[in-house]
């Protein structure tokens, strides 16, 4: 058997990567919205403030935490990449991190019992930039232990597309957690008890506590039983060059640049309500419109697996570029072509998951080729820096997700000439058939336009074929040899 | 899968140690909230609760969900229960279940300016509605007379839909977006409005207009509601007193709240309670 095809991890190993993946997903995909629901609906009720100033506040809370969250991001990335420990350089961040973690997101939810509005305020602004700064000194971490789990591409590939999958899954869990929460108190409560208890948000605050415990435990079984099987440089790297490997290198910077390309895909989320109430003809079929999205999203990371056992990097990422943008477009035509009717709503909800499954290869693949990334300037400067690479990545991706945000609501409510209903009595005014068409463009077209952009960066990236193999190569022949000159004093416990 | 660091950090008996105290903090942490915000199991809050319901906006109707009403089951489904299903379904008998039952809630009976309302016609019933629904409330001195309330307001409004639909269809939702639209306006008759935009097109949804309370007590009133002491009647029955402050005055004194325990939760008995001074005092 050739050095390649050793296997590193034990089988164990790729299945609690996912489980830890799946915890941290868990948490951090319950967060951000529920904070919202709570801090606006419930943290405060019967104090007597006014709705309106602690409305505009929540967004300010959000903006702030955003730019909070992108600074830590960079600065935990370069931590990472400083640390040198006999756990290895990012375990001790997520075993040691989820304990404050877990307590934090909770505390989140205890909102503070005063009448005084600017105080509650700043504990919306100190505890919600607080757990953000926590949680991305964990979740980083977390994400970068893939291009730490084996020093083979491939095996790393196949953990990193199963942690990838279990990923996805964790960030729905909390609607779970939510529901199953909700019928408990039900039973327990008995129906109106828990309605008010629901209108003091506690129902939130249980869903919360079980989100946490569940990160914890499935955090904890991550940490106890995965190693870092890549041993980490031993050149302390400053900060100045951190920064400047995240921009410099070109693959990196491809991967990245994928994120700012493709940042308008994701519009079809605020359309999402209104395609359900004017395409389909009930809002409720929201929900069922992302669901069927949801489970192909699933599916698709699972596929990119297999894909890649087949194709290049590069290649899976375009190829799934091309099928996303073209079911995209097979919707908006099937669409136009049916009308805005009811026979419109068993097509639309199937190709909907026919065009979820693109999304499991932007879920999986960029992690991959990061992972890449970082071996080819490992051995280009013979410094390994997963902090600054995943760093680097998750700040663009947060740039992205702010375009994203302010492009959404511009194209639903300017560009597509919306009327809002003015008579209270009328919840949804009726619209033109111009402004219904953009709708569904909104969730069609334009995101499949992005979806190509996506792609373009890629064409740029060449960390593969002879070049990976033979980087990979020569990184294995300088470890063995770093190895045998640390043999008095090792690196890590890295095997 | 455990493993002992070099160091000597057991990282098993880590893991297990930092789930136990992180699931010891997060347990604590709730049952302080739940105990905190949750008002049934403090007969105090639970009458402050039940008070400050009806005196903040008149809603009697939202504070009978702290009563012995919604004992055993939602509040919305007592009044399906008892005052919309008999009125859908022949014979009907309250706790029947209605399945496989017709009545007046089939779509078959829904004419065709009921099939075709974008919600203007609904509107119509609403605002025919209001002048019936606060005529009921004033007269009736608020909402202990539940009864008398339910069954006039649902015999007007199939009337009054009859009127605007030309339909005999009847459902709870019917009777739940009227009444709850009329009695929001009502609130909003004391509370007064502000202009309002949509967050998103600018367009103005609500004008501002000013409510009976801030007539009385000025713009920028406060009104909190405080228990004002606790007396037991025996065993798991109490009475509370509660004062409704304005601006930091008394406007209503030591008002009694009679609660019953059952279980753990307390709750509001509203057949013992005379609330009509909480929908007079600013008068």
């Amino acid at each position: 058997m050739s050095e390649e095809k050793k296997k590193y991890m034990k089988k164990s190993e790729i299945f609690t990567f996912g489980i830890g993946l799946f915890g941290v997903a868990l948490l951090t995909g319950w967060m951000p919205d529920y904070t919202q629901t709570f801090f606006a609906d419930f943290a405060f009720k019967g104090k007597g403030f006014d709705s309106s100033v602690i409305s505009s506040q929540i967004s300010a809370v959000f903006l702030a935490a955003g730019i909070i969250g992108a600074v830590i991001e960079l600065v935990t990335g370069f931590l990472i990449d400083n640390t040198r420990t006999k756990l290895g350089k990012v375990k001790p961040w997520i075993g040691f991190g989820a304990v404050p973690m877990a307590i934090i997101a909770m505390l989140v939810f205890v909102a503070p019992n005063t009448k005084n509005q600017t105080l509650a305020i700043v504990w919306m602004y100190v505890i919600y930039s607080l757990y953000t700064a926590v949680g991305c000194a964990v979740e980083r971490p977390a994400e970068c232990f893939g291009a730490l789990c084996s020093p083979d591409p491939s095996e790393r590939s196949s953990a990193i597309s199963i942690a990838s999958f279990m990923k996805s899954v964790g960030q729905s869990g909390g609607m779970v957690v939510v529901l199953a929460v909700g019928i408990v108190m039900k039973a327990v409560m008995g129906q109106q008890q828990f309605k008010n208890a629901e209108a003091q948000g506690l129902d939130l605050v249980i869903s919360t506590a079980v989100c946490a415990l569940g990160f914890i435990i499935f955090v904890m079984i991550f940490f106890m039983n995965n190693k870092e099987r890549v041993p980490y440089t031993r050149e302390k790297v400053s900060l100045k060059d951190a920064v400047k490997v995240v921009f410099t290198n070109k693959n990196l910077l491809m991967v990245s640049l994928t994120k700012l390309t493709g940042f308008g895909r994701g519009v079809y989320g605020t359309v999402s309500l209104y395609i359900a109430i004017y395409l389909l003809g009930s809002k409720d079929l929201k929900l069922a419109l992302l669901l069927p999205m949801g489970i192909g999203t699933a599916v698709g990371t699972l596929l990119v697996n297999f894909v890649l056992k087949k194709f290049s990097t590069k290649q899976t990422y375009i190829l799934f570029c091309v099928y996303g943008a073209t079911s995209l477009a097979i919707l908006y035509f099937v669409a136009t072509g049916i009308g805005f009717r009811s026979a419109l709503i068993i097509p639309f909800l199937i190709l909907n998951f026919f065009c979820g499954l693109q999304h499991g290869n932007t879920n999986v693949t960029p992690n991959i080729m990061i992972a890449d990334c970082v071996d080819e300037i490992e051995w280009k400067t013979g410094k390994r820096q997963e902090g600054l690479a995943y760093a680097g990545f998750g700040l663009f991706a947060k740039v992205a997700s702010a375009f994203t945000k302010a492009l959404g609501p511009w194209l639903l409510y300017t560009w597509s000439g919306y009327l809002v209903s003015t008579d209270a009595n009328v919840a949804y005014a009726a619209q033109s058939d111009s402004t219904l068409n953009k709708f569904l463009m909104i969730y069609t077209i334009i995101p499949a336009a992005f979806v190509i952009l996506q792609g373009v960066p890629i064409l740029f990236y060449d960390m593969v074929g002879d070049k990976k193999e033979r980087i990979v190569k020569e990184l294995m022949i300088r470890r063995a040899a770093a190895a045998d000159r640390d043999f008095d004093e090792p690196a890590n416990d890295a095997d | 899968m455990a493993e002992k660091n070099k160091k000597g950090l057991n990282l098993k008996l880590y893991g297990v140690f930092a789930i136990i105290v992180v699931a010891v903090i997060l347990g604590a942490l709730t049952v302080f909230t739940f105990t905190a915000r949750y008002t049934a199991f403090d007969p105090e809050k639970t009458a402050v609760a039940y008070v400050d319901t009806i005196v903040q906006t008149g809603d009697g109707y939202n504070a009978c969900k702290n009563t012995l009403l919604s004992k055993d089951m939602k509040f919305g489904d007592f009044i399906r229960q008892n005052y919309i299903n008999p009125v859908i379904y022949e014979n009907y008998k309250p706790g029947a279940g209605t399945k496989g039952l017709k009545g007046l809630n089939d779509e078959s009976l829904k004419g065709e300016k009921n099939l075709n309302d974008n919600g203007e016609l609904e509107g119509k019933v609403i605002d025919t509605m209001y002048p019936f629904f606060v005529n009921l409330i004033e007269s009736n001195g608020g909402f202990d007379a539940y009864d008398a309330i339910f069954t006039q307001y649902i015999s007007e409004l199939q009337k009054v839909r009859k009127d605007v639909f030309g339909d005999t269809y009847f459902d709870d939702s019917a009777f739940f977006t009227a009444f709850e639209a009329n009695l929001a306006t009502y609130g909003e008759s004391l509370t007064g409005t502000q202009d309002e935009y949509d967050k998103n097109t600018g367009v103005q949804t609500k004008v501002a207009s000013v409510g009976a309370y801030q007539e009385k007590f000025g713009e920028d009133y406060k009104i909190e509601v405080v228990s004002a002491g606790k007396t037991e009647n025996g065993e798991n029955k109490c009475t509370v007193s509660v004062t409704v402050n304005v601006n930091g005055e008394a406007e209503v004194e030591n008002l009694p709240v009679t609660l019953v325990k059952i279980g753990r939760s307390w709750y509001v008995d509203n057949t013992a309670c005379d609330t009509s001074e909480l929908y007079s005092f600013y008068k």
